[in-house]
């Protein structure tokens, strides 16, 4: 991994992407996320990993300004999460998707728009050409009239890409984009993913699988309950860290934390 | 001219009814068919029921208010809404009771509006000697006994849905397509729903004078179901749906007058019709075209047995007669998987003779190796020699890469099959400068070392060290390579798995 350790491109750059602090979110008394804090720098490659119910959805919705936290604050560029609506991007889990929903790829995309398009008003041919720009990035504007249920996995986790871009959002949260795709769409997955990011967008996606995280991610905050740690992919994954985190065997935390968010490549 | 309008206004006269009826059957079809898009993709099929039955707790209520509080017999405007209340009301039960408890919310419909629909009853026959209310016409509805103020509020509720439907199409496309995407837009996706739940109601109460509570959800439902088969975007599936709506109303209709049969069920029964038809030819989504497209496609298992003809033909050019003399298929599928595999370029066709592409080589190797294994692993079970073949031949089908993987490595990586033919390399994996385990490898693969596992510790290797794979040794059990300086070296299966090996770009 070519990444950059956090020191130099936080604190003296620009305004971080995402900055979470002090987060507490609790829906009884056992927290959802307890005391997160994480400062996201914009155009990095992140992978949110941890096991089941370790809060990673939690996480995502506070960032895009659902859940009202018990305590701490999330800033988009420095804006609080609820009132930057909009300049971040979901991209759906394929499950969660009704594939048989009569609209076209096109048409999907499109909707990106609609935060910007007043609700009684036609989308403009600008938005025509953002959306239909956005397709060719992602390679399939040969597809754009299709129903979107016609298309293989890859290319329907492409659509909504593309929408996210056509959004123009700066931030793109991905909800376990590789989950049931083969090698060969994971691939063609992870390399849409590459050229957004080229193109100074941030990424955050979340995953559960160890295996592959390391050559995907620049970053990974691994997540359960309390930030295990954040900071370069190679950092933060050891093996001792891993199996506490996962296997729930008890170590020393303080130093964990410390040494995940402090270790440069 | 004056004498044909004199007869239009005698006709009107006598016909006036029909000409109601006709006029409020038409615009509650069309908005029931709009309605009913979102209801399907929203799967709110249920709740439309729900909420007309409930209904007949408001007319009731409604009817007895009037009556009690201003004295009025059978006030319509009074008994529309109460039924308007009534939908409400068991619309925020459902939604209090799944959103506060463990019940879902299917449960819950059906919970609360048995409940409300019951009270209605109750009521009804409480007070059964002081109110006229005719029952039977409220549960399979008469579309000819619509009257004036019932054409007022249907147009009311028409213009009303229609402009939602049409002012909100993209964000009630978006939050009904994406409803946590509309949310991160700011889009109120919750004002939505219960916009939609309002119209809905609204449909369902002005529908229920056409064809009765019992029908209505066919009403809604049906024609919306006959447009999804149709149309592949939202937008031509609410026109559509529209359309069909309004076709079966005026076919039923007309036909309920032509053979005096109810007008509601002639209605339904049109409308179920035509969804059945459409069923049947609809151009993608249609049961024939499912069928012809079923039969257009050539078995995969016959374009495999061409491949595999052809490969272990072996001679430049193999005449069509051959393969298919050799594969047990009808002349026709023979020549459409002929054609299909010329297609996608795996073969090409001169004249008689076939010869396969490259790619072609590739996949009926690939098939091949499947065959042979798959005989392997059937003659360790004990199979007898006799049935090897046949079975094999099925079993080759499966030869999805793991799977293939998956046999290979159980088998300890065998050479050659029960018949004594060779089976090919792992071609897949052992592409020059690709990483796999040393044993993939075969006699005269060169490879460097990469990493050593578990099972491998303790050999005289390391990493970056170059080696030579020689012959197998004791019926394939034991590897032999050849070491830099004449060393020789002898793996197990499970050390020769442990070795990671880059093999050489050559």
């Amino acid at each position: 991994m070519t990444t950059a350790p956090r020191e130099t491109t936080s604190p003296s750059s620009a305004t971080p992407a995402i900055e979470v602090r002090h987060l507490t979110v609790s829906y009884g008394p056992v927290p959802a996320l307890l005391d997160v804090s994480l400062s996201i720098p914009a155009g990095q490659l992140i992978g949110v990993i941890g096991p089941n119910g370790s809060g990673k959805s939690t996480l995502i919705k506070a960032i895009l300004g659902f859940v009202r936290p018990v305590f701490g604050e999330v800033l988009i560029f420095g804006q609080p999460a609820e009132r930057a609506k909009g300049r971040v991007a979901y991209v759906p889990q394929r499950g969660s998707v009704d594939w048989d929903f009569p609209v076209t790829v096109r048409e999907v995309a499109l909707m990106g728009r609609f935060g910007r398009v007043r609700w009684w008003r036609e989308p403009s041919a600008e938005d025509y050409r953002a959306a239909d720009e956005a397709l060719e990035m992602v390679r399939m504007t040969p597809y754009r009239d299709r129903q979107i249920g016609q298309l293989s996995g890859g290319q329907q986790q492409r659509v909504f890409m593309a929408r996210a871009m056509a959004q123009g959002a700066d931030i793109l949260l991905l909800d376990e984009p590789f989950s049931g795709v083969d090698a060969a769409t994971e691939r063609a997955i992870l390399d849409v993913l590459e050229r957004t990011k080229a193109g100074g967008r941030t990424l955050i996606v979340v995953h559960h699988d160890l295996a592959t995280a390391a050559e995907y991610f620049d970053m990974i905050a691994l997540v359960k309950q309390r930030l295990y740690a954040f900071g370069p992919t190679a950092a933060v994954l050891q093996a001792d860290l891993l199996a506490e985190v996962y296997e729930g065997r008890l170590q020393a935390f303080a130093g964990l934390v410390r040494r995940g968010k402090e270790q440069s490549p | 001219m004056n004498e044909w309008f004199d007869g239009v206004l005698a006709w009107h006269a006598t016909h006036s009814h029909l000409v109601r009826a006709m006029l409020a059957g038409v615009l509650v079809a069309m908005v029931c068919g709009v309605t009913g898009c979102y209801i399907i993709l929203r799967r709110m099929a249920f709740l439309g029921d729900a909420i007309a039955h409930a209904m007949l707790a408001g007319v009731v209520a409604g009817y007895l208010l009037m009556k009690g509080v201003f004295g009025l017999e059978a006030n319509a405007p009074g008994m529309l809404v109460g039924s308007l209340v009534a939908g409400f009301v068991t619309v925020a039960l459902v939604g209090f009771v799944s959103r506060l408890s463990r019940i879902k919310e299917d449960t819950a419909i059906g919970i609360m509006y048995t409940g409300v629909f019951a009270a209605g009853g109750l009521l009804a026959s409480l007070f059964s000697s002081y109110i006229h209310l005719d029952l039977l016409h409220f549960v399979t509805g008469n579309v000819l006994a619509v009257e004036m103020v019932d054409l007022w509020m249907i147009a009311g509720v028409a213009t009303f849905v229609l402009l939602v439907v049409i002012l909100l199409f993209r964000p009630l496309q978006i939050t009904s397509f994406d409803p946590v995407m509309a949310a991160s837009l700011g889009i109120p996706v919750a004002a939505l729903d219960y916009l939609l739940t309002t119209c809905t109601s609204l449909v369902v109460v002005s529908a229920v004078n056409i064809v009765g509570v019992i029908l209505v959800v066919g009403f809604l439902v049906t024609p919306a179901a006959t447009a999804y088969l149709v149309c592949d975007r939202l937008s031509r599936m609410l026109v559509v749906s529209a359309c069909f709506a309004v076709s079966s109303f005026v076919l039923g209709f007309l036909a309920s007058a032509w053979i005096n049969v109810a007008p509601g069920s002639a209605v339904v029964v049109t409308s179920t019709l035509q969804f059945l038809v459409v069923l049947v030819i609809a151009p993608r989504y249609g049961l024939l075209s499912d069928w012809l497209r079923r039969r257009g496609a050539v078995p995969q298992r016959i374009v495999e047995d061409v491949l595999g003809c052809v490969l272990r033909d072996g001679s430049t050019a193999t005449p069509i007669a051959t393969v298919q003399a050799h594969v047990a298929s009808a002349a026709d599928q023979v020549q459409k998987a002929l054609r299909g595999l010329q297609r996608e370029g795996l073969l090409v066709v001169a004249g008689d003779a076939v010869t396969l592409t490259e790619a072609g080589q590739h996949e009926a190797r690939r098939l091949l190796r499947a065959h042979r294994l798959w005989e392997t692993y059937l003659e360790r079970l004990g199979t007898p020699l006799t049935k090897l073949h046949d079975h094999a031949h099925d079993l080759e089908h499966v030869h999805d890469e793991n799977a293939v993987d998956y046999l290979d490595d159980q088998l300890g990586h065998p050479l050659v099959d029960p018949h004594g033919a060779a089976i090919p390399e792992d071609f897949v994996h052992l592409t020059p400068g690709a990483e796999v385990p040393a044993a993939l490898l075969r006699e005269g693969h060169e490879a460097t070392v990469v990493a050593l596992g578990e099972a491998a510790r303790g050999l005289a290797l390391e990493v970056g060290l170059r080696l030579v794979a020689g012959p197998r040794r004791q019926d394939g059990k034991v590897w032999t390579f050849r070491l830099p300086a004449g060393r020789d070296l002898e793996l197990s299966h499970e050390q020769a798995d442990a070795v990671l090996v880059r093999l050489a770009k050559s």
